[in-house]
């Protein structure tokens, strides 16, 4: 640029600048951050900014938790998997129910609904999503219901009324783009993803004004460096023990041709946000497809965890953490912030379950690695993380991409469905102990060659799932862990694999849910103090909240699959109807039962 | 990695859970909300017909004296989940010994169902 056209600019910016300015004065912080401060509230899907899943409350205690009965329970009417959880704010509850994305403003004083809002959607948006129709949730600031609907519309409601305030959308469901994230506040922005990583999407996270859901920034997981939103100098990067940039084009070197258009890369995770460093954290998904040999390269940057300026997206750090994916290991999981002691030095840690088997324990600020150690002893498709390069250390015989299309390499641990999921655990500031429900599953994996059509599954592997193999037989683990040495401190062996997130109290109490329908509290040391049968599996993630000075913890269940739909299905082989390969027959004739919210509390003695 | 000493301790503890003995124990252990729940459902199944009432309750007592309540509910959440949507449902139809759980709590409900005149649906 010449010195006289900076000039010109200068002086034509200083309007533009003075008006940035004032709006700068409007786009005042959400009162969210504010309201998760107060324990008798549940503001956050996660609770808080920090993605902690833990409350303050302690009327319900260790001691006192096999008393807890049920205070009441409301159906959504709607059928499929119920992830995610109510928020409550004040004497109103809201809550989402799966496709097609109702939501309900609830009195906590009689359970009168206030009101109900149902978008009308595309049907036709439910065969493009790859894992049943679910929605993680609601987001609530300054007045405003957020709700994230299946069909990429973003929509801002009038939290007193339910009136539509704005609606964006995000994505086309033609091309495969889903939405079944939560809406994520932070600060004066809202932040969304997308989903989709199994019909060949091109991953980003957006940015939105909270008043009138007009596009801030938007940043993709794979491409040219500005779509990116990276700088080459300056974005660092784990690098030969040390942090270093990242270098030009990134990305597109570690992809043939123009693959990273399909990349995959989606975010349909748990995003946390920390304010003293204007940072947000995130997670993105599969590079696409599942065949790996189809995609050589790193396919970056999928499968990273991403730390951006929540002002400019601009990205400060980035960690792959399976480069070249060869499994499905998406790595959208929840990113936890917690100041620990990590190997003795305190730290400002972000902590993250991987699907790929390893927990890692970055500092947030820097973005150095610290820890990666397994989280589940049976994770065998790597030895290790080296500490050095920061990558996992493949062992030959469970590479796909070595074995190559149409071979079944056997005996993956975990499987595609990861060690986790994106049930998210739960941070005890109390404790300082993580408490993480996981799978204990391994699979047999076997890719093929496919093409790609917009709209049309790009998955390109079949797999069978089992648990993992000399063991105690079941599928999943409920295990407390600590992020700042890497190990395991206890273990508690589930029939199937546990699906719900988990809740951490001052009370003393950890609760999760099972595939059974159980809803559990244990004590901290893993020993089940009460467990109760709700209608369906839980899926959903546990809450908490005071009203009227009583403390009540409230979980979804509804997994999906209610009597008789296995056989109205007529699925009887070992893998039909896997995923997106050919799942979702049709089930709508099944309408009896709905989703249920369970609350309890203590009994009034 | 190194396991925790705890878990040694926890596995063997709980390996009992795990296992499915049906017919052994007669625990008749159903707590009365498994049990209308059953009842519950199975007459939706049946058109809500009130006669129902008298042989949907005849169904699960019969099961309640085969199998105790943490294997039939595991059980029948196999059965279930046979038909579950998405790659997760993988986790019930692959698994043999799920298929199992599922395969023989549907001849044990079909067993009720003939022994309490339940047409099977």
């Amino acid at each position: 640029m010449s010195f006289q056209s900076r000039l010109t600019c200068l002086a034509g910016c200083m309007t533009a600048c003075l008006a940035l300015v004032a709006g700068a004065a409007f786009a005042a912080d959400s009162d969210t951050a504010k309201l998760t401060k107060d324990p008798k509230n549940w503001a956050m899907q996660a609770g808080d900014l920090n993605n902690h899943r833990y409350s303050e409350l302690k009327q319900i205690t260790s001691k006192n938790a096999k008393n807890l009965t049920v205070a009441w329970t409301f159906s959504t009417g709607v059928l499929r998997g119920h992830e995610g959880g109510p928020l409550v704010i004040g004497d109103t509850m809201y809550l989402h129910s799966p496709f097609p994305n109702k939501v309900f403003a609830i009195a906590l004083e009689d359970q009168s609904i206030r009101w109900k809002y149902e978008p009308k959607q595309d049907p036709t948006v439910i065969p493009v999503m790859c894992c049943d129709t679910v929605n993680r949730g609601l987001a609530y600031a300054n007045g405003k219901i957020f709700l994230q609907q299946a069909d990429t519309t973003l929509v801002a409601l009038d939290a007193k009324t339910g009136n539509e305030l704005w609606k964006v959308k995000v994505g086309d469901p033609k091309l495969g783009e889903t939405t079944t994230n939560t809406p994520h506040i932070f600060k004066d922005k809202i932040l969304t993803g997308i989903s989709g990583g199994e019909f060949g999407v091109r991953g980003r996270i957006t940015a939105h004004d909270i008043n009138t859901g007009k596009v801030l920034w938007k940043a993709y997981s794979t491409g040219p460096d500005n779509e990116l939103i990276v700088d080459p100098n300056k974005t660092m990067t784990w690098t030969d023990g040390k942090m270093a940039p990242i270098g030009a084009n990134s990305s597109l070197k570690t992809w043939q041709g123009d693959q990273w258009k399909l990349g995959g890369g989606t975010t349909w995770g748990w995003y946390s946000y920390d304010p003293e460093l204007n940072t947000v954290y995130y997670g993105t998904g599969n590079p696409s497809t599942w065949n790996p040999r189809q995609r050589p390269g790193d396919n970056k940057w999928s499968m990273t965890i991403f730390a951006r300026d929540l002002d400019t997206g601009m990205a400060k750090w980035v960690y792959q953490m399976t480069p070249h994916d060869e499994w499905d290991y998406d790595g959208v999981n929840e990113m936890i912030l917690a100041d620990i002691k990590v190997k003795g030095k305190p730290r400002k840690a972000l902590v993250h379950f991987d699907r790929n088997g390893f927990a890692y324990t970055m500092d947030r600020v820097s973005g150095e690695l610290l820890v990666a150690e397994k989280y589940d002893p049976v994770v065998n498709w790597a030895t290790h993380i080296d500490m050095k390069s920061g990558r996992p250390q493949v062992v030959a015989k469970y590479s796909t991409d070595k074995n190559g299309p149409d071979v079944n390499t056997k005996g993956v641990c975990p499987s595609a469905l990861g060690t986790k999921d994106q049930q998210p655990a739960s941070y005890s500031r109390k404790t300082g102990l993580f408490y993480v429900p996981t799978n204990h599953v391994c699979m047999d994996y076997e890719p093929f060659q496919i093409e790609y059509t917009a709209g049309q599954p790009y998955v390109g592997s079949t797999l069978s799932m089992y648990a993992a193999p000399n063991s105690h037989g079941g599928m999943g683990n409920f295990i407390a862990w600590d992020a700042g040495t890497g190990k395991m401190v206890w273990s508690k062996p589930e029939r199937f694999s546990v699906w719900s997130g988990a809740l951490s109290t001052a009370g003393d109490v950890v609760f999760y849910g099972t595939l059974e329908g159980y809803l559990k509290a244990v004590d901290l040391n893993g020993k089940e103090l009460w467990k109760f049968k709700t209608p369906s599996g839980i899926i959903g993630n546990v809450t908490t909240w005071e009203y009227k000075g009583k403390q009540y913890v409230g979980v979804l269940s509804g997994i999906g699959g209610w009597a008789g739909i296995g056989l109205a299905a007529g699925l009887t082989k070992g893998n039909e109807g896997l995923g997106a390969v050919g799942g979702y027959k049709d089930l709508a004739k099944y309408t009896e039962l709905g989703g249920v919210l369970t609350v309890f509390a203590l009994p009034d003695r | 990695m190194r396991r925790s000493p705890s878990l040694p301790l926890l596995v063997p503890l709980l390996l009992p859970l795990l296992l499915i003995v049906p017919a052994a124990a007669h625990a008749d252990d159903f707590p009365t909300s498994g049990r209308v729940e059953y009842v519950l459902e199975c007459m939706q199944k049946h058109d809500g017909k009130y006669e129902y009432l008298y042989k949907c309750s005849c169904v699960v007592d019969r099961i309640a004296r085969s199998l105790r309540y943490d294997d039939y509910v595991a059980m029948s959440v196999a059965l279930r989940n046979q038909g579950l949507a998405g790659e997760r449902g993988g986790e019930f139809r692959d698994e043999v010994s799920v298929r199992n759980m599922a395969s023989k709590y549907k001849e044990i409900e079909a067993g009720a169902n003939k022994a309490c005149a339940v047409p099977q649906r």
